[in-house]
């Protein structure tokens, strides 16, 4: 009897850790990210963290949705594992870097700052600084040119010194006042 | 007057509009004849994850250690998905004709080992298929889809990845880069 109950408490004992073991042998992230470097959650801030880092990667078999958004099988297991590996103290670089082994930099929502990437983070802040260049340059510009002085207005007896100006004023000097060639009759002086 | 500039040749217009429109066109030129279904695995090239699964019917755990020697068909399915039922004699019969060469295993991907079980009882099979439960190992090897199959060679390395179901040609192709000769 007590050697019966002695069993079972040993299998109790080791068959977790014989569960674990196979576990850890299926998926284990060690040998990819090496040892965790972080420190192991629990509790509130196991799941608080987990849903970060679920926000973080692309669930693969939906279409650009993050794991912590997907109801897909897919998304909860990859959820889960996120979970496991924040309980066992990986940090959230080890977490995506392990992802991104099997899945490819695809499985990141959030480019990582490498490579091509630097123009997609860096892009929008060179167009918003060029462009804001051009602006104030335009602007200081105009500012500097002297207030141009209205051209003078011919007089009755005179056209503008641009002929095709002058053919347009005497035009509707004709049609306005009838005045013939867009002078006023007895303006010759 | 404003008429007449605003007509007139500007190469200052002209450069900024090509800046913006050349990478544009450019980017667009060279994924012309990409196919944006093709998904390439970062893991060709690698050492293949390392698993420890339970075979279905019982039996000690599959490792990939265990497997070592001889190259390896790492076939990711499931009893749901159409493809996987129109490959399965193709690779039922391939490790009927290679099993001394090549050791195909299969991995069930997100399916109750009772669908399993019915449909190997009525398929046939001959060889072992793993559970992967929590889709650990299909995470591992970065599976999209099923299904979705991995060519290892006998040092563990995976030699290619083939997406979609198998057929003879395509098998024969991909067990070739794995150093498989017919």
């Amino acid at each position: 009897m007590r050697r019966r109950a002695l069993l079972v408490a040993a299998l109790l004992l080791v068959g977790p850790a014989v569960r674990a073991q196979e576990q850890a042998a299926s998926g284990d992230p060690q040998g990819v990210v090496g040892r965790p470097k972080g420190r192991a959650l629990h509790g509130e801030a196991l799941l608080a963290r987990t849903e970060d880092v679920a926000g973080l990667l692309r669930c693969p078999v939906c279409q650009g949705l993050a794991v912590a958004d997907s109801p897909a099988t897919m998304a909860v297991n990859m959820k889960a594992q996120v979970r496991e590996m924040l309980a066992a103290g990986y940090d959230q670089e080890q977490i995506l870097a392990y992802f991104e082994h099997s899945y490819g930099e695809f499985v990141r929502l959030q480019p990582p700052l490498r490579g091509v990437n630097w123009l997609v983070w860096l892009g929008p802040v060179l167009a918003l600084a060029a462009g804001g260049f051009f602006v104030t340059r335009a602007l200081s510009a105009r500012r500097t040119a002297a207030p141009a002085e209205p051209a003078p207005l011919p007089g009755p007896a005179t056209l503008p010194d641009d002929p095709e100006l002058a053919r347009y004023v005497r035009r509707v000097r004709e049609l306005a006042y009838g005045w013939p060639q867009g002078r006023a009759p007895g303006s010759e002086a | 007057m404003s008429t007449e500039t605003a007509r007139a040749f500007n190469p200052r217009v002209l450069l900024v509009g090509l800046g913006v429109v050349a990478p544009l066109v450019a980017v667009l030129v060279m994924n012309l004849g990409r196919d944006p279904h093709v998904i390439g695995s970062p893991l060709v090239g690698r050492a293949a994850p390392d698993f420890a699964l339970q075979p279905m019917g019982g039996g000690a755990p599959v490792t990939l250690a265990s497997l070592r020697g001889r190259p390896v068909v790492l076939n990711f399915w499931a009893t749901w998905c159409v493809p996987c039922f129109e490959e399965h004699p193709v690779l039922v019969g391939a490790a009927r004709r290679l099993g001394e060469k090549v050791r195909f295993v299969g991995v069930i991907y997100e399916d109750s080992e009772e669908g399993v079980k019915s449909f190997l009882a009525r398929q046939g099979s001959s060889y072992p298929s793993l559970l992967d439960p929590g889709s650990r190992t299909a995470i591992a090897f970065g599976i999209f889809g099923v299904p979705e199959t991995y060519f290892i060679d006998a040092e563990g390395r995976i030699a290619a990845k083939h997406v979609g179901p198998l057929d003879e040609q395509s098998l024969a192709l991909k067990l070739a880069q794995a150093g498989v000769t017919p």
